[in-house]
């Protein structure tokens, strides 16, 4: 009987200068001779992790793919029909010498801007954005607490936090677009109308 | 064989087809696993994910979606780059002959101003997402910072964009905008320079805002979400399960 199996594939090593080797040399296998090559280097306590195989796991296709495509699609579909339907606003030419009756800032900047009408501009045009962005950036080195916690329930001292600080965000913005009517007067929306434009 | 299959076939077996993607359609396991890591656009992805990771209601796709409308506003972007100058002479009549003249000019104007408010809106609510989930813990303390930086430029990207049709909306609201730029301790005077090319919105705010928004912003952004991205699969995939 002869092998059937075609033979090894061969590659050419070439012979490290004997006067050049090193112990770590004499220790190394040419690299045709493994059948592994190095991808990482793992330190000793997070080997376990890496054996522990997850097998909770999916294929990305079809499963994953096919959800991002249908997201995509969803929000491909609600974008044509905004466009078609809604048209963006547009006023007339800029004009530096008439400042309109309603001035805003974009709408993720309103609540800054009604910030304005509380504090020292100071306080409200530099501080607060200074803060809250640095503050952002912050947060994962803030919360050292227990890493594995993850439920909301665990960590009730920064999701109540976060929420506080949300909420006060969420409602100076409402109400610089819905409160705020011309020369950003106090106004009642069901009663004055809405003076905002997105 | 009827005559579409017939020509799926030959287009599928033809040589340009295989030096593009390679292996055939995937229809299992082994040739799935192909078609994600031997594409470009696919391998940001592993092959494969975690079961509560896939599911719509750990992520809400906010991550994804934001990434997609980034997509999105790139290429209507680039449309509308087509027929627009950014200069105070020009600029709101442009985008009155891109509304009026141009084909699907309107709906493309549209569509940018839309997808890019949804994104600014996305952005925070992804934010909302990852801190509710302790999704910003070791290992992916970075990628939170990579985020916020994200969430900074998304911002200005459309604050930039916003000034850009030049019309009353977009001057005024740049300008109470950059008034807070103005009274930041020290360096006001600067950073109003720096921000609006002069002490007040102009032709040359115009055309920095334009720089900024084309260019700067975009570019930066891509960058980041690169590493985004990346960081993802690096930090161990998505977080949780909860
Ligand atoms: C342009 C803006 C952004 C884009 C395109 C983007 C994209 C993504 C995507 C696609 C994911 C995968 C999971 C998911 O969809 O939720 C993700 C995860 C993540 N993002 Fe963002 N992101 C952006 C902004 C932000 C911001 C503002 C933050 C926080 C300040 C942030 C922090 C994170 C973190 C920590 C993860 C990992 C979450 C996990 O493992 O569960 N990202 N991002």
């Amino acid at each position: 009987m002869t092998d059937t199996k075609s033979p090894p594939e061969r590659r050419v090593v070439l012979p490290v200068d004997p006067t050049r080797r090193t112990e770590i040399d004499k220790q190394r296998v040419p690299m045709s001779a493994r059948p592994y090559r190095l991808l990482a280097l793992v330190k000793q306590d997070a080997v376990v992790r890496v054996q522990k195989e997850p097998d909770d796991t999916v294929m990305t296709w079809p499963h994953l793919l096919a959800i991002e495509f249908l997201a995509a699609a969803a929000m491909s579909v609600f974008l044509l029909f905004m466009g078609l339907i809604v048209n963006a606003p547009l006023e007339e030419l800029a004009n530096p010498n008439v400042t309109p009756e309603v001035a805003k800032a974009p709408w993720y900047f309103l609540g800054l801007q009604e910030l304005l009408a509380y504090f020292h501009p100071t306080v409200a045009g530099a501080l607060v954005p200074a803060f809250v962005l640095v503050g952002a950036a912050l947060i994962p080195f803030v919360d050292r607490a227990n890493p594995a916690a993850v439920r909301p329930s665990e960590r009730k001292t920064a999701v109540v936090l976060f929420t506080l600080f949300c909420g006060l965000g969420l409602m100076v913005t409402f109400i610089g677009i819905f409160f705020r009517g011309p020369g950003y007067s106090f106004i009642l929306p069901w009663v004055d109308g809405f003076f905002f434009t997105l | 064989m009827s005559f579409l299959e017939r020509v799926d076939q030959s287009i599928r077996r033809s040589p340009v087809f295989r030096s593009i993607f390679r292996n055939p359609y995937p229809n299992d396991e082994r040739s799935r696993a192909y078609a994600v890591m031997n594409n470009v656009f696919l391998h940001l992805h592993p092959v494969r994910v975690r079961q509560h990771a896939v599911k719509f209601a750990y992520t809400f796709c906010l991550g994804g979606l934001s990434f997609f409308l980034f997509l999105v506003l790139t290429v209507t972007g680039v449309y509308l780059m087509f027929f627009y100058a950014p200069t105070a002479n020009q600029a709101y009549t442009d985008i009155l002959r891109i509304q009026s003249e141009v084909p699907f000019g309107l709906l493309t104007r549209n569509i940018h101003r839309w997808a890019a408010h949804l994104m600014v809106f996305f952005v925070f609510l992804h934010m909302m997402r990852v801190f509710y989930h302790g999704a910003y813990k070791p290992p992916r303390e970075f990628n939170w910072v990579v985020g916020v930086v994200l969430l900074f430029l998304t911002l200005f990207l459309s604050f930039t964009g916003y000034l850009l049709p030049w019309d009353q909306i977009a001057y005024w609201a740049i300008t109470i905008g950059s008034n807070m730029a103005g009274y930041a301790p020290l360096f006001n005077t600067p950073s109003k320079i720096l921000l609006l090319a002069g002490l007040e919105v102009s032709g040359n705010t115009l055309l920095r805002f334009y720089v900024l928004h084309i260019m700067v912003f975009p570019l930066v952004g891509a960058i980041f979400m690169a590493v985004h991205f990346w960081r993802i699969r690096k930090d161990g995939g998505i977080s949780g399960p909860l």
